[in-house]
């Protein structure tokens, strides 16, 4: 075999390579080694990030004629089983390509700002293990060209966002929460395994090149008929694929695991909540895309069953979760039901065929929100140095610090987490507070400079374009995602004012900061900043704010550039950037999705609703900062029982806890181990224990005259064989030479009998 | 049937003969020049020199061109087809990793005659593999018993060694002897020493069975106790635990593999199923009598290999017989080539003994390092291995899992290969009784797993030191067994099944 591994078809095997042998590296050789470690992962990520742009040029480069009408990859047998064979291999199309500009350079940076975050962890060599092989994961999903191998990294991945959500293990409420992650996850992985298993033996093969770039094969999976429910296999399946990532994306009604997920460390939630986990279930329904549309012309509004279930469950999603995140205090959980409403963006858009602003959203929210969620973990980290700090000057306040509940408590916010204990961070970790307000226009959508505009707008231009054909679930999604549009820009300036405007209300906050230092501005503002208090400058630490700091201003250039490339053509002046990633991308797809055509209404509907939010936002946390004593002015306007209501998150996890999970502990307390075990099954043993009891008796009896003779049993009988055996081993050679004869002889004798 | 003349394609048939002759004497010129500080590294010069040969072997030692009729060369004395490279390639492995663990130990590292010896046996290999003539079968098998038996007592001041080497040769002697009638009679019967014209000659010389059974058990001898099969197993324990521990790695590998490999061709030429012999007529099968021959040594080889191991103490005793359990399920293979012609039965054989031949060399490099730094080699000392060296734990462990046979290992595929081969091939109940002694073997492969993990030793806190030529040696050993398990199956198997169509071609 002569292989180049830097030819397009082979350099992805490289691509995933690399971050799982950085696990391995780490795991087996270099653990005891913080610093070795630390670079062993970056260079694993760095590696694997230089070769996806190498293999990104490649592809671009390769169809440069046509965008994106050459599909890239090879396999290799992976086993035989029967007449089987099932292959492992790699496939890159435009869809993969474009997932490649975004996953390892999302991991990479999030892996060089966990050398500052980590910095004083204890596991700092093991949790660079674990996101090795998350990232790993990740690309292993992205490059798959089977959904076997696609499964295997999302098993993977399930695994490792377990591990790291409980990193703190130590921490009660940690580890419930990566059991809660795991398990409700779980829930969604079940069905869709059903849905791969169902897929294989319909399809005969799980293989994307045979399946998705098939006309014949999604024809004959969209005419065989389900085995239950009626409809087509197609369908069928697209419904039990969908159940997977309404898990593992954290959609209605399996959403409750990722608030709790924010118990694992900031760069744990930037991986689960932005580059990785959370987009693999957005990714699979979008790579899917052809089979779960099987057999529906939704372009003429007849959508598919898996589409239809995409639609409502991702509106409701958008909508639910952009208004839990207005009644949140802990700024990670904020941000954590942003990203359940913006994943329900994307599945809505989905649900109505919007099949390329899908995946443009899915890339600009990983580089929007892991900013975000590692702008967050800053001021986390500036938080709990002021509590410190706060705590050695003496102040006093800190007395009131709630404890630490034991385990998950629904409406408990870690004193370092609560923005209304904040305030006032502008001054003292400006360069985090000005890239997280880039994050946060990108999130809210504002308009024309963000790329989270551009991307939101494309969703709601085609479900509007939608609606306006007349077609009921179109106009669901429009009216669901405009809502969240306001709700959206609301929450997101509520967090960020509440954090850094006006003056800090807690005096952790006043003695706040991470110290850096090397740009003398931010270094005069925060000295200045603490004189205007009267607080003494303190030395800090200086070297993990440069690790923390270079990705989140990567990733803000990144947050407003990362859209201009799907402007639409139509679009006065920036539309001749060409919008050259719809002609890319939809060449993914067998047939080549046409882009609706432009219209003023919904862009100046979103531009509108987005300044609306903000503008509301603004009024009430911007105007007149939050004092100390202050009450919320959203809670005033709500009333303290619809408050409260948020602040339980509609009780569905209350629900889950009373109606499912309480159920079944007290089913297996009591019916499985007491009824059941205990009584019945221990019942019947135990009477035929009584039996064979008194059998043995019997036995016993017989055995010390007949059975005792004979031996103790076969596996004595064998032992002993054995014994006499090695009798013959002597050791002399003359016996030896002696035995071959005879055996020679004997061999001979047993030979002529045979052939007489 | 003619040989073929050509002299390029001869040079290219004992290419790898070539190589290691002038490597034996390259090894032996830098004995005499370098000092004895440097001689230290002579292991290095013949074990990455073989390991070098075996990658040419492996890159250009295939058959010439497509013809089959071309591949018997040198005046019929060689086949050169791909059953000949594969087996060469484990031969000169084996011989490569020995010599890296010969390094390891103290009296013989240092003596560029002893790698020389080393070389000279590993070329006895590399020719039987290939060897197609009676003539050059039994040269060959000499040349590489010879070797051994210098091998085994070159301790020459250590009693256990001496005993081992005059053992070894008394044994191997007399077989020889037993063997040599054997051959010379089939010789006598058809006037014809290549074994494809022998095979022609006796299926229509008319000869009845009774000749033929004589000369057959006579040869069976002969590679019985190469392989070590019960009752010519005798000598095993008892060298294997006498002799320097790389000797008999290189014993338990290199020699086995390389009996296997002529005892395919050997049975499959001279005794050929009617079949095979294609537009001749009136045929006698004399191939029924050899597989009734293999299927009883086979069920008599593991089930007493495997039941004698239980109650070893030693671990290089405890080895020995595993390696006659495991001449036992490879015995199996053999007894299933002459019924199922698709090539399975010796593709199996090729891939078990390329596993095996790696897998060995694992454990016995892994009992090397062992014995070096504690003095023992008692299985109850092994406790607390996996907190002296959780890597040479591990390495044994995956040694052992593929000896027992469980994934990933590669004796798993192996064994699953042979034993589906037999089920081919119909022979079920021989399958099965290869099944119920895996199961045996299997408890006292995982007994030493657990002494080793399980059991606490005072010693504990004294690690053992892995030298750069063991961690080589085992690194390669241990990729092997991994790869051959996992990802590299599909190659292998390939590369076995089109080896194994090539020794179903008769001249």
């Amino acid at each position: 075999m002569n292989i180049n591994w830097f030819d397009a078809d082979y350099l992805p095997w490289l691509i995933m390579l690399f971050p799982l042998l950085s696990f391995v590296i780490i795991v087996l050789f270099t653990a005891r080694s913080r610093i070795v470690s630390q670079f062993v992962a970056l260079a694993g990520i760095g590696i694997a990030w230089v070769l996806s742009m190498v293999e990104f040029v490649k592809v671009v480069w390769a169809s440069d004629a046509e965008l994106g009408h050459e599909v890239f990859g090879s396999s290799i047998d992976w086993m035989t089983l029967g007449t089987r064979t099932f292959e492992m291999g790699v496939l890159v199309d435009p869809l993969t390509a474009y997932m490649l500009l975004m996953v390892p350079l999302a991991c990479l940076l999030i892996f060089a700002y966990s050398v500052g975050y980590m910095r004083s962890d204890p596991h700092y060599s093991r949790f660079f293990a674990y996101i090795s092989l998350f990232a790993g994961a990740m690309l292993t999903l992205v490059l798959a060209d089977n959904l076997l191998l696609l499964f295997v990294g999302w098993e993977v991945m399930g695994l490792c966002s377990y591990l790291l959500i409980g990193f703190w293990f130590h921490k009660k409420s940690a580890y419930q929460a990566g059991v809660k992650a795991f398990m409700t996850t779980r829930v969604g992985d079940m069905l869709m395994m059903v849905g791969i298993g169902y897929l294989f033996i319909v399809a005969r093969t799980l293989d994307f090149r045979e399946i998705l770039y098939n006309e014949e094969m999604l024809a004959h999976l969209a005419s065989t008929p389900a085995v239950i429910f009626g409809g087509s296999a197609a369908a069928l399946i697209g419904v039990l694929l969908v159940a997977g990532t309404i898990g593992k994306s954290s959609q209605f009604p399996l959403h409750v695991w990722l608030p709790d997920a924010m118990e694992g460390p900031t760069p744990v939630s930037a991986m689960i909540h932005a580059a990785t986990m959370v987009s693999a279930g957005v990714y699979m329904v979008v790579r899917m895309f052809p089979l779960l549309s099987a057999g529906a012309d939704f372009h003429a509004g007849d959508f598919s069953a898996p589409m239809i279930v995409m639609g409502v469950i991702g509106s409701i999603t958008a909508l639910g979760a952009a208004i839990l995140a207005v009644g949140q205090n802990d700024i990670k959980r904020i941000l954590a039901y942003s990203t359940i409403s913006q994943l329900g963006y994307m599945v809505a858009a989905l649900g109505i065929g919007a099949w390329v602003a899908a995946a443009f959203h899915l890339v600009n929210h990983a580089f929007f929100k892991a900013l975000l969620f590692m702008a967050s973990g800053v001021v986390i980290h500036a938080m709990e140095h002021g509590q410190h700090e706060a705590a050695e000057h003496g102040d006093e306040h800190l007395h009131h610090e709630p404890e630490q509940p034991d385990g998950l408590v629904m409406d408990y916010v870690p004193p370092a987490n609560d923005i209304r204990r904040m305030g006032g961070l502008l001054d003292r970790i400006p360069v985090t507070a000005i890239t997280m307000a880039i994050g946060g226009l990108s999130l809210a959508g504002f308009p024309l400079i963000t790329a989270g505009f551009w991307s939101k707008d494309e969703i709601i231009a085609d479900a509007w374009h939608g609606a306006g054909e007349g077609y009921l679930l179109a106009l669901l999604v429009v009216l669901c995602l405009l809502a969240a549009a306001v709700l959206t820009a609301f929450y997101t300036a509520r967090m960020w004012f509440m954090t850094f405007w006006g003056a800090p209300r807690t005096p952790a906050a006043q003695h706040a900061g991470i110290g850096s230092f090397r740009n003398a501005w931010v270094r005069s503002r925060w000295a200045r900043a603490r004189r205007l208090e009267g607080v003494a400058v303190s030395h800090q630490d200086r070297s993990s704010a440069l690790w923390m700091e270079v990705p989140l201003i990567v990733l803000a250039f990144l947050a407003i550039f990362a859209g201009f490339i799907g402007v639409h053509t139509d679009f006065p002046l920036l539309g001749a950037l060409d919008n050259p990633l719809h002609e890319f991308l939809g060449g993914t797809l067998l047939e080549h999705p046409t882009a609706v055509d432009f219209n003023w209404l919904p862009v100046l509907a979103s531009s509108l609703l987005a300044l609306a939010g903000l503008g509301v936002g603004y009024w009430l946390y911007g105007l007149r900062p939050l004092g100390a004593e202050d009450a919320d002015p959203a809670e005033q306007a709500l009333g303290a029982g619809i408050w409260r209501v948020l602040e339980n998150r509609f009780y569905i996890d209350i629900l889950y806890r009373r109606y499912l999970v309480r159920p079944a502990e007290w089913f297996a307390v009591n019916i499985v181990i007491q009824a059941i075990d205990k009584e019945t099954i221990d019942g019947v043993l135990e009477t035929i224990g009584e039996a064979f009891v008194w059998l043995g008796e019997f036995f016993k009896r017989f055995n010390t005259i007949v059975i005792d003779g004979v031996g103790d049993g076969i596996p004595g009988a064998i032992g002993s064989f054995a014994g006499w055996f090695r009798q013959v081993q002597t050791g002399r050679i003359q016996q030896y030479l002696l035995y071959v004869t005879l055996a020679l002889l004997a061999l001979g004798a047993l030979m002529f009998i045979q052939i007489r | 049937m003619n040989f073929s003349t050509d002299v390029q394609a001869s040079i290219m048939a004992i290419l790898p003969e070539i190589l290691m002759t002038v490597l034996a004497i390259a090894v032996l010129a830098l004995d005499l020049v370098w000092s004895r500080a440097r001689r230290r590294d002579l292991g290095y010069v013949a074990g990455f020199g073989l390991l070098a040969v075996a990658l040419i072997v492996l890159l250009v030692g295939g058959p010439p061109g497509d013809e089959t009729s071309d591949q018997l060369l040198l005046g019929g004395m060689i086949r050169h087809d791909t059953m000949a490279q594969i087996f060469r390639v484990m031969v000169i492995v084996a011989g490569g990793l020995s010599c890296l663990l010969t390094m390891g130990v103290s009296r013989l590292n240092v003596r560029g005659d002893f790698y020389a010896v080393l070389i000279v046996s590993v070329i006895g290999g590399s020719l039987l593999s290939a060897a197609a003539d009676l003539i050059m079968v039994f040269l060959a098998l000499e040349t590489l018993s010879i070797t051994l038996y210098l091998l085994a007592g070159y301790l020459r001041e250590d009693v256990r060694s001496s005993e081992a080497g005059l053992k070894y040769f008394l044994f191997g002697a007399f077989t020889s002897a037993i063997a040599l009638y054997g051959l010379s009679l089939l010789y006598g019967f058809t006037g014809e020493t290549n074994i494809y014209r022998v095979g022609r000659a006796l299926a229509t010389g008319g000869l009845g069975d009774a000749p033929v059974v004589l000369a057959l058990g006579l040869i069976t001898v002969g590679f019985g106790f190469k392989v070590s099969a019960v009752p010519f197993h005798f000598w095993t324990p008892d060298v294997y635990e006498g002799a320097p521990t790389p000797v008999t790695s290189l014993l338990s590998t290199a020699s086995k593999a390389a009996s296997f490999g002529v005892l395919l061709r050997f049975l499959l030429a001279a005794f050929p199923p009617p079949e095979l012999l294609g537009s001749l007529e009136n045929v006698q099968d004399y191939s029924q009598l050899w597989v009734q021959l293999a299927v009883v040594l086979s069920v008599v080889t593991m089930t007493l290999g495997n039941v004698l191991a239980l109650v070893q103490t030693n671990i290089k005793r405890l080895l020995a017989y595993s390696s006659i359990a495991q001449a036992g399920y490879t015995l199996i293979g053999v007894a299933a080539i002459a019924t199922d012609r698709s090539g399975d039965g010796a593709a199996a054989i090729a891939f078990y003994m390329f596993m095996y031949v790696l897998t060995n060399s694992l454990a016995f490099g892994v009992v090397i390092l062992f014995a070096n730094a504690t003095g023992s080699e008692r299985i109850a000392d092994l406790a607390g291995l996996s907190r002296r060296n959780p890597g040479l734990a591990l390495a044994m462990t995956l040694a052992l899992l593929s000896l027992g046979g469980i994934p990933p290992a590669a004796g798993f595929v192996g064994k699953f290969l042979l034993f589906r081969a037999a089920i081919d091939a119909g022979l079920v109940a021989l399958a099965l009784v290869g099944v119920v002694n895996v199961i045996i073997g299997l408890y006292y492969y995982l007994v030493i797993v657990k002494v080793m993990y399980m059991e606490r030793s005072p010693d504990e806190d004294q690690p053992i030191p892995v030298s750069t030529p063991y961690t080589w040696a085992l690194g390669i050993a241990a990729a092997g067994v991994l790869l051959l398990g996992t990802i590299l199956v599909t190659p292998l198997v390939e590369w076995a099944t089109e080896a194994a169509q090539s020794l179903y071609v008769l001249l």
